[in-house]
C-alpha cells in the first residue's frame, strides 16, 4: 500500500516535472515576474490536485483515503521539486560559466532563472545558484503536493456532506445583491477612503458581483410574486448603476454588456440549435463596419467616392445611430444566411472548422479590401449616438445602451426558447434525421438560427463601433469568437442568465485584474478546469442541461422501480441501473 | 394508397435499392422482411424523404411525393419511426412526444393524442418526466413508436421495432402495433423477425440485396419454402 502510493507520487512528480520544464523553456517565469515561484507553486498545487484525484472528469473521489493521498502528494511534490531545482541549478550553472544558452533555449536567461529562485539576476550571472535556492524550490513544490492532497480531501468532504438546512438562509442570496449595491454606492461617495488606491477596482469588482448575485437571486426566488418583486428591484438596481459608476467603471461595464449581447446571440446558435460556430466574430464585425460606413462615410475611400459621384455630402453621418440599427442588423443577418447556406450539410467538427474559416475570411476582407475598409488603418471618427441632440457616446451612455440592448436581446432569446422555433432547434440539435421525420424544416430552422444569432451580434457590433469611435480589423480577431464561446460555456450552454454570468467572469474579471494581468492565464486555466469538474453544465445552467449531466440529481417523482417481470423481459438495463451498479 | 414504382436509391456509388416496387393499401399492415443489409431501412428512408431516389416514383394517393423534403412528407401523413430507437435521449418522455407533434398546431388534438399514446403505452405515462436515455430498451422503442404516432399519421413506417428486445416484450409491442392498426392507421412494418411480422401482417414483401424477391399475402409468404428456409430456420 505504502509503496504503491510512493510509486504513484513519483509518477505524478515526473509528469509534473515535464510540464514545469516546458513552462520554464517557454519562458512563463519571465512573464509572471517576481511572483514566479509562488504562482508556479499555486498552479502546481492545482495540477497535483487533479492528478491525485485521478483525472479531471472523475466525479467520485470517495475512495481516496487520507494517508496514501498525503504520501503520494508529498512524494510527487518532493520529486518534481528536486528535479526542477536541479534543472534550474544546471541551467544557472551554465549561465554563470558564461555559456550562452539563448541560441538554443531562448528563454533560459538569468532573469528567468532568478525569478524562479527569488534572487537578483546579477547574483545568478556571477555566482550561479545558491544552495538555498535549490532547497527553497524543492520545498515550495513539496508544499504544493501536500496542498494538492488536501484539496482532494476537501473536495471529498464537500461532495459527501449534505449541508444543514436553515430556513432564513434562503433570504441571504436574495438580499445580497442589494447589500452589495449599497456598498458600491457607498464606495463612490465623496470622502470615503476605504480601499485606498484600489478603491476603484474594488468598486468595479463589487459592481460585477452585484449583478452576478442578482442573477442568482432571481433564480433563487420562488416563482410568482416573489420573483416578480425581486425582478423589479433588481432591474431598478441595475438601471441605477450607470449613474453611480465613474467613467472607467462604466466603460468596463459597457464592454461586458456588449459581450452579453454577443454571448446571447451565440447562445442561440450553439446552445439552442447546437451548431458549433467558431466564426461568430464575423457578424459582430459586419455590424461594426456597416455602422462605420454609415456613421463615418468619409473614412472609407470607396464610400466617399460613391457619395461624391452622387453629389451627396460625405463628411457627415448618412443616418442617425437609431436609423442605422435595422440596417446593420439586416446586414449581419444576411451574413448569417450566407454562412448558413454552404454549411447546411455539415455537422459537429466540420461545421466548427468551416465557421472558423468564415470568421477569418471576413477579417481578411477587412484587412485587404482597403478601398472599402481602409485596411489596417481602420475606420475613424465614427459618430456616437445622439438622443434629442445630446451626445450619447460617453461610457455612461454606452453602458446604458448596452444594458438596454442586452435586455432586449435577452427577452427575444427567452421568447425564442419557448417558441415553436425553439423546439425545432432542440429537435435539430438532438438528431437531425428524427427532427426532419417529425416535420422540422431543417434548412429553414438552421438558417434561422444563424440569421437570428447574427442579428444580435450585428446589434452588438454597431454599439461596439460607436463605443470605440475608431475600429480596426484586429478588433475582430478569432479571440472574440473564442471569448464569446467561452463565456457561453462557462455560463452554461443554452442558459440566458448564464451568458451574463459568463460575460462578467470572462470579460469583467480580467479588467478588474488588469494590474495582475499575468495571472490571468493560470487563473483562468485553473478556473475552467475546476468548473468542468464541479459544474460541467456551466455556472447557471439551463434546467435541461443540468438534467443531462447530473442524472443522480434528477427528480424521479412518481417513478417506481422496474417490476421484476420487466427486468427479466428487457434485454438491457437502463442507464440509471447501470450507473447504480458501478 | 402508397405506391413505390421502380425505386432506385444510392448512397453515393452504392446502389442500395435496385428497382423496388411495392404498394400499401389503406388500412393494411404490410411487412417488408429481409436479412441484414437487404435495403429495408433504405426503403423506409426513401419513402420518408430522408433519402432521395435517383430513379422511379413514389406516390401517396396518386400524388408524387418523391421530390418532397422530409418535413413535408411528414405533414402529408407519413410518419417514420427510425431504426435503432432513435429517441431524443436527453429530453424527457413528454418532450419527446411533444416534438413528435411538431408539425401540428391543434393543441386539443395534441393533448388527445398524447393521452391516446399513453393509453397504448401505460409505461410511458409513468415515466413522463424521465429522460429518454434512461428508459429501458423496450420503453425506448415504445417511445419511438409513440412519438411517431404523435404526428397523427395515416401511414406509420416502423423500422425493426423488435430489435434487441426480449421475446415477451416483442409480443407485447406487436400486439400494440395491431391495436394501432385497428384504430385506423395503415402500417408498413420492416422486420428481420419474419415470423412475428408475418403473423400480424396482411401482405408481405421479401427483400434481398436491394430487390423484392417475393410478395403476396402474409400467410402465403409464411408458407413459401423460400422464406421457411431463409428466415424461419427450415
Ligand atoms: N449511410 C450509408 N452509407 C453507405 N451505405 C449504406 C448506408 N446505409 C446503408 N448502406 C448500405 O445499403 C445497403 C442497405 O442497407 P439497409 O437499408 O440499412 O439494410 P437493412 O435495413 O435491410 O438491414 C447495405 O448494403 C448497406 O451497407
Ligand atoms: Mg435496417
Amino acid at each position: 500500500m505504502l509503496t504503491r502510493s510512493i510509486q504513484r507520487g513519483l509518477r505524478i512528480g515526473a509528469i509534473s516535472f515535464g510540464i514545469l520544464t516546458y513552462l520554464i523553456l517557454v519562458g512563463l517565469p519571465t512573464r509572471i515576474g517576481d511572483a514566479a515561484m509562488p504562482v508556479l507553486a499555486v498552479a502546481m498545487a492545482l495540477l497535483f490536485w487533479i492528478s491525485l484525484r485521478g483525472g479531471v472528469s472523475k466525479q467520485d473521489v470517495s475512495a481516496r483515503a487520507p494517508a496514501p493521498l498525503f504520501t503520494a502528494g508529498t512524494m510527487a511534490g518532493l520529486f518534481a521539486g528536486a528535479l526542477t531545482a536541479t534543472l534550474i541549478a544546471f541551467f544557472t550553472g551554465l549561465l554563470a560559466d558564461g555559456v550562452r544558452l539563448q541560441p538554443i533555449f531562448d528563454k533560459i536567461v538569468p532573469q528567468n532563472m532568478a525569478a524562479l529562485y527569488g534572487v537578483m539576476p546579477g547574483v545568478i550571472a556571477t555566482e550561479g545558484i545558491p544552495a538555498l535556492g535549490w532547497l527553497r524550490q524543492t520545498l515550495f513544490l513539496t508544499a504544493s503536493g501536500i496542498v494538492g492532497a488536501l484539496l482532494v480531501l476537501i473536495e471529498r468532504s464537500i461532495r459527501q456532506r449534505s449541508f444543514p438546512r436553515i430556513p432564513w438562509l434562503r433570504w441571504v442570496p436574495l438580499i445580497l445583491p442589494f447589500v452589495l449595491l449599497a456598498f458600491v454606492i457607498w464606495l463612490g461617495m465623496p470622502g470615503v477612503t476605504f480601499g485606498g488606491n484600489n478603491r476603484g477596482t474594488i468598486r468595479l469588482l463589487a459592481t460585477m458581483v452585484t449583478i452576478g448575485s442578482g442573477i442568482f437571486a432571481l433564480r433563487a426566488a420562488r416563482p410568482g410574486a416573489e420573483q416578480r418583486v425581486f425582478g423589479l428591484l433588481f432591474f431598478l438596481a441595475i438601471a441605477y448603476l450607470p449613474f453611480t459608476l465613474d467613467q472607467f467603471q462604466n466603460s468596463v461595464m459597457g464592454i461586458v454588456f456588449i459581450f452579453v449581447m454577443i454571448g446571447l446571440g451565440l447562445n442561440i446558435v450553439v446552445g439552442f440549435a447546437g451548431l458549433l460556430d467558431l466564426g461568430y466574430v464575423a457578424f459582430f464585425a459586419i455590424g461594426a463596419y456597416v455602422y462605420a460606413f454609415l456613421a463615418a462615410p468619409f473614412s472609407s475611400p470607396w464610400v466617399t467616392a460613391q457619395l461624391q459621384s452622387l453629389g451627396l455630402p460625405y463628411n457627415q453621418p448618412l443616418v442617425s445611430y437609431w436609423m442605422a440599427i435595422p440596417i446593420t442588423m439586416v446586414a449581419a443577418g444576411i451574413g448569417g444566411v450566407l454562412l448558413g447556406i454552404p454549411v447546411l450539410r455539415l455537422r459537429g467538427d466540420y461545421l466548427a472548422i468551416v465557421t472558423l474559416g468564415f470568421g477569418e475570411i471576413i477579417r481578411l476582407f477587412m484587412l485587404n479590401l482597403s478601398d472599402l475598409t481602409n485596411g489596417p488603418r481602420g475606420l475613424l471618427n465614427i459618430a456616437p449616438p445622439y438622443l434629442f441632440g445630446i451626445n450619447f457616446g460617453s461610457p455612461r451612455e454606452i453602458f446604458i445602451l448596452a444594458l438596454i440592448g442586452a435586455g432586449i436581446v435577452a427577452f427575444a432569446a427567452y421568447r425564442l426558447d419557448g417558441s415553436r422555433l425553439g423546439r425545432a432547434w432542440i429537435a435539430m440539435r438532438e438528431d437531425e434525421d428524427v427532427a426532419q421525420a417529425t416535420g422540422v424544416n431543417l434548412v429553414r430552422t438552421k438558417l434561422l438560427a444563424f440569421a437570428i444569432g447574427a442579428l444580435f451580434a450585428g446589434l452588438a457590433g454597431q454599439l461596439y463601433a460607436a463605443r470605440q469611435v475608431n475600429i480596426f480589423p484586429e478588433n475582430f480577431s478569432l479571440f472574440v469568437s473564442i471569448d464569446a464561446l467561452s463565456l457561453v460555456i462557462v455560463g452554461g450552454m443554452g442558459s440566458i442568465p448564464g451568458v451574463v454570468i459568463g460575460a462578467l467572469a470572462l470579460k469583467g474579471l480580467p479588467e478588474v485584474l488588469r494590474g495582475v494581468d499575468e495571472y490571468r492565464i493560470v487563473t483562468f486555466a485553473a478556473l475552467l478546469v475546476l468548473m468542468m469538474i464541479v459544474r460541467p453544465e456551466g455556472l447557471v445552467p439551463s434546467t435541461r442541461r443540468r438534467r443531462e449531466l447530473h442524472e443522480d440529481a434528477e427528480p424521479i417523482a412518481g417513478v417506481d422501480a422496474p417490476s421484476a417481470l420487466e427486468q427479466l423481459a428487457t434485454a438491457e438495463p437502463t442507464a440509471t441501473q447501470k450507473a447504480g451498479r458501478q | 394508397m402508397l405506391v413505390l414504382d421502380q425505386i432506385h436509391t444510392y448512397y453515393d456509388r452504392i446502389h442500395a435499392l435496385k428497382g423496388v416496387s411495392l404498394t400499401v393499401q389503406q388500412g393494411e399492415i404490410v411487412t417488408l422482411i429481409g436479412s441484414n443489409g437487404a435495403g429495408k431501412s433504405t426503403t423506409l428512408r426513401t419513402i420518408s424523404g430522408l433519402l432521395n431516389p435517383r430513379m422511379g416514383s413514389i406516390t401517396l394517393d396518386g400524388e408524387p411525393i418523391d421530390h418532397l423534403p422530409a418535413h413535408e412528407i411528414t405533414r402529408l401523413g407519413i410518419s417514420h419511426s427510425p431504426e435503432g430507437r432513435k429517441i431524443f435521449a436527453r429530453l424527457t418522455v413528454e418532450e419527446n412526444l411533444e416534438l413528435g407533434a411538431f408539425a401540428r398546431k391543434d393543441k386539443p388534438g395534441i393533448r388527445e393524442d398524447m393521452n391516446r399514446v399513453m393509453d397504448l403505452f401505460p409505461r410511458l405515462r409513468e415515466r413522463l418526466h424521465q429522460r429518454g436515455g434512461t428508459l429501458s430498451g423496450g420503453e425506448q422503442q415504445m417511445l419511438a413508436i409513440g412519438r411517431a404516432l404523435m404526428s397523427r399519421p395515416r401511414i406509420l413506417l416502423l423500422d425493426e421495432p423488435s430489435m434487441g428486445l426480449a421475446p415477451l416484450l416483442v409480443e407485447q409491442i406487436f400486439r400494440i402495433i395491431e391495436n394501432i392498426n385497428e384504430q385506423g392507421t395503415t402500417i408498413l412494418l420492416v422486420e428481420q423477425n419474419a415470423h412475428v411480422a408475418l403473423s400480424i401482417a396482411n401482405r408481405a414483401y421479401v427483400m434481398e440485396t436491394g430487390v423484392i424477391v417475393l410478395e403476396g399475402p402474409a400467410a402465403e409468404v409464411l408458407a413459401s419454402p423460400q422464406v421457411r428456409e431463409a428466415y424461419l430456420g427450415g
